[in-house]
């Protein structure tokens, strides 16, 4: 992947050549200091934006797609049952109970029915644990809680893949640990994870992590001990 | 059209019980656009979360357009909320996964206002009002964060609510986005809505009808706000909680010429008059003055009586708040600002008087 950003003091480039593949079931962490293009390199995986040169192919169930050459409204179908997206900030409607912050935008894409949605987040909260609050207001609970809910979302349409930008970056560390252990349970459900930070002493968390560096990779690591997943 | 009434607001944790609202009494009318300022930690955020249900008043009551808003359980506010109010927020809280025109028909499929058809196209509609329409099959964060402001604020408006509260709407923004926004909010509030805004942002305040500052969970007066803008928050706070209030009716007098004065009297409402009176010469008015000015300075500050008369004007009753001499004294031993500002001030008044004095004796 090549990707050239054009500013007013000339060309930039973002990804000078990136070649990788995630495997599924595997727990992909890129890693990088702010500016290093890491996410650049998820938009990319998530055709948020565009590429200058190469191609993503993600080998699904229906076979491989490369998403860059799809139309944008193939693209967004495609991304609509495939990702799962969540940030740094959880975006979560601060008016909303948590079920409702679920239930959104499940009924938005009219891939549940009424009455199924319902029971549905509740389901995605208690894999996240927190359906004892399910009828709270996001203000009423804590960082980690509300970023586990903003999880339960993202799986809403049940996904095969989940990709985080800085989930934990607003988090202290207990309160992280909590989230890792949602990923942990997600990946044990055979999901495919890639979470970008700039917080390389979280390296030990993932199977596998690159750190990325002006825009190229200068390390692909397995942590010794931690086996790839089938 | 908003009102809060008494609103007490109490906040548990590990280092015990802390009360952020203090019983706030608050009313905002139909087409103001209202500006809420005060320091970190003040309580304007919870302030407005009272407001849009967000936080949940300890005790007392919020009334929105006649309706009660806590006498009714979260989902029945969820959907009044959804038709009456719109609310924006400092991170946009956008959908990722949602395109900016699948988050603008968010609130219409929510209360399902609007043909299920219907819905795309006033999106689109509200996203031009944005000039976002370029952008509205794209995710958030493939554009500008002041785009997905403007985005918020289309979404806002999907359900055509009156009342529009934001917190902190341009505080993750650069000065030209925020610019942007401000004059959505403009355009807004000349189409007829209702806007009210946490900011701590001066040059935001500068641009909205009327300012509440609220100080460690109590509203300011906002006549001593106007009269004493040099003082720090906490000083405005202690000049509310010892003001007397007083009405006079049209024509009225205030203060006879000669007599002591021991008051520094603030105009909340009406005009006051004035006036040098003679006993054999015609009296001569010398000034008029409105809300958010203020007589008695002169008497306090160089002691002595009244160099003038002062009387409510005949087109309408006069509302004043006063200060009495010892605490005004004191404030202008602690604001040196207030003090020289006052000063100058003054002697400027006192020239007025004597050439009006002059004119006066010709006469």
């Amino acid at each position: 992947m090549y990707k050239v950003y054009e500013t007013i003091a000339g060309d930039f480039p973002a990804l000078r050549g990136i070649n990788a593949d995630v495997q599924r079931g595997e727990f992909l962490g890129v890693i990088g200091k702010s500016g290093a293009g890491k996410s650049t390199l998820l938009n990319m995986v998530t055709g948020v934006d565009h590429l200058t040169s190469g191609e993503v192919i993600v080998h699904g169930d229906n076979g491989a797609v490369s998403i860059h050459k799809l139309s944008e409204n193939d693209l967004a179908l495609w991304r609509g049952r495939n990702l799962g997206v969540v940030y740094q900030s959880f975006q979560l409607l601060p008016m909303l109970t948590l079920v409702e912050n679920i239930m959104l935008p499940m009924d938005l894409c009219g891939l549940y029915q009424r009455g199924g949605s319902h029971e549905r987040a509740l389901e995605l909260l208690r894999l996240v644990e927190l359906e004892e609050h399910a009828f709270k207001l996001p203000n009423y609970i804590s960082g980690g809680q509300q970023q586990r809910v903003a999880i339960a979302r993202a799986l809403a349409n049940d996904p095969p893949i989940l990709v985080a930008d800085e989930p934990t970056g607003s988090l202290d560390s207990v309160t992280a640990d909590h989230v890792f252990q949602v990923f942990e349970q997600l990946l044990e459900m055979g999901k495919t994870i890639i979470m970008v930070t700039h917080d390389n002493s979280l390296a030990p968390r993932f199977s596998r992590h690159l750190i990325i560096q002006d825009g190229e990779i200068i390390s692909d690591l397995q942590p010794v001990g931690k086996k790839k997943k089938k | 059209m908003i009102q809060l009434q008494k609103v007490v607001k109490k906040f548990k944790n590990a280092a015990g019980e802390f009360t952020v609202l203090k019983g706030v009494d608050l009313t905002l009318r139909s087409g103001e656009f209202v500006s809420i300022v005060g320091k970190s930690g003040s309580g304007k955020s919870t302030l407005i979360n009272m407001i849009t249900g967000i936080d949940h008043p300890t005790a007392g009551q919020v009334i929105v357009n006649k309706t009660n808003i806590y006498s009714m359980n979260e989902s029945q506010r969820a959907l009044w909320r959804g038709k009456n109010l719109g609310v924006v927020f400092q991170f946009f809280q956008l959908l990722p996964m949602l395109n900016l025109l699948e988050n603008v028909m968010l609130p219409m499929d929510y209360i399902g206002m609007y043909d299920f058809d219907e819905r795309p196209g006033r999106a689109l509609d509200l996203l031009k009002m944005v000039g976002l329409e370029a952008q509205a099959l794209k995710l958030p964060v493939a554009v500008s964060t002041g785009q997905q402001q403007s985005a918020a604020i289309a979404r806002a408006l999907a359900t055509d609510p009156p009342v529009i509260c934001a917190d902190e709407p341009t505080g993750n923004l650069d000065s030209r986005s925020a610019e942007v926004i401000i004059q959505l909010f403009d355009r807004l509030v000349k189409g007829g809505k209702t806007i009210a805004m946490v900011t701590h942002d001066p040059s935001l305040t500068e641009r909205t009808s009327r300012t509440i500052i609220i100080s460690d969970g109590e509203l300011i007066d906002e006549t001593v706000a106007r009269c004493l803008p040099l003082l720090s928050h906490p000083q405005m706070l202690e000049v509310t909680h010892r003001l007397e209030r007083s009405t006079f009716p049209p024509g009225s007098n205030i203060l006879q010429q000669g007599q002591h004065v021991d008051y520094f009297f603030m105009i909340v409402s009406g005009v006051v008059e004035v006036i040098l009176c003679g006993e054999k010469r015609k009296d001569v008015t010398i000034a008029r003055l409105g809300p958010g000015q203020f007589f008695g300075e002169v008497e306090l500050m160089r002691g002595g009586k009244s160099i003038a008369c002062v009387r409510a004007a005949s087109e309408g009753a006069v509302e004043l708040v006063a200060l009495h001499r010892d605490p005004f004294i004191q404030l202008l031993g602690e604001s040196s600002m207030t003090e020289e500002t006052l000063g100058r001030l003054v002697q400027i008044r006192i020239e007025e008087n004597r050439a009006a004095d002059q004119r006066g004796k010709k006469r």
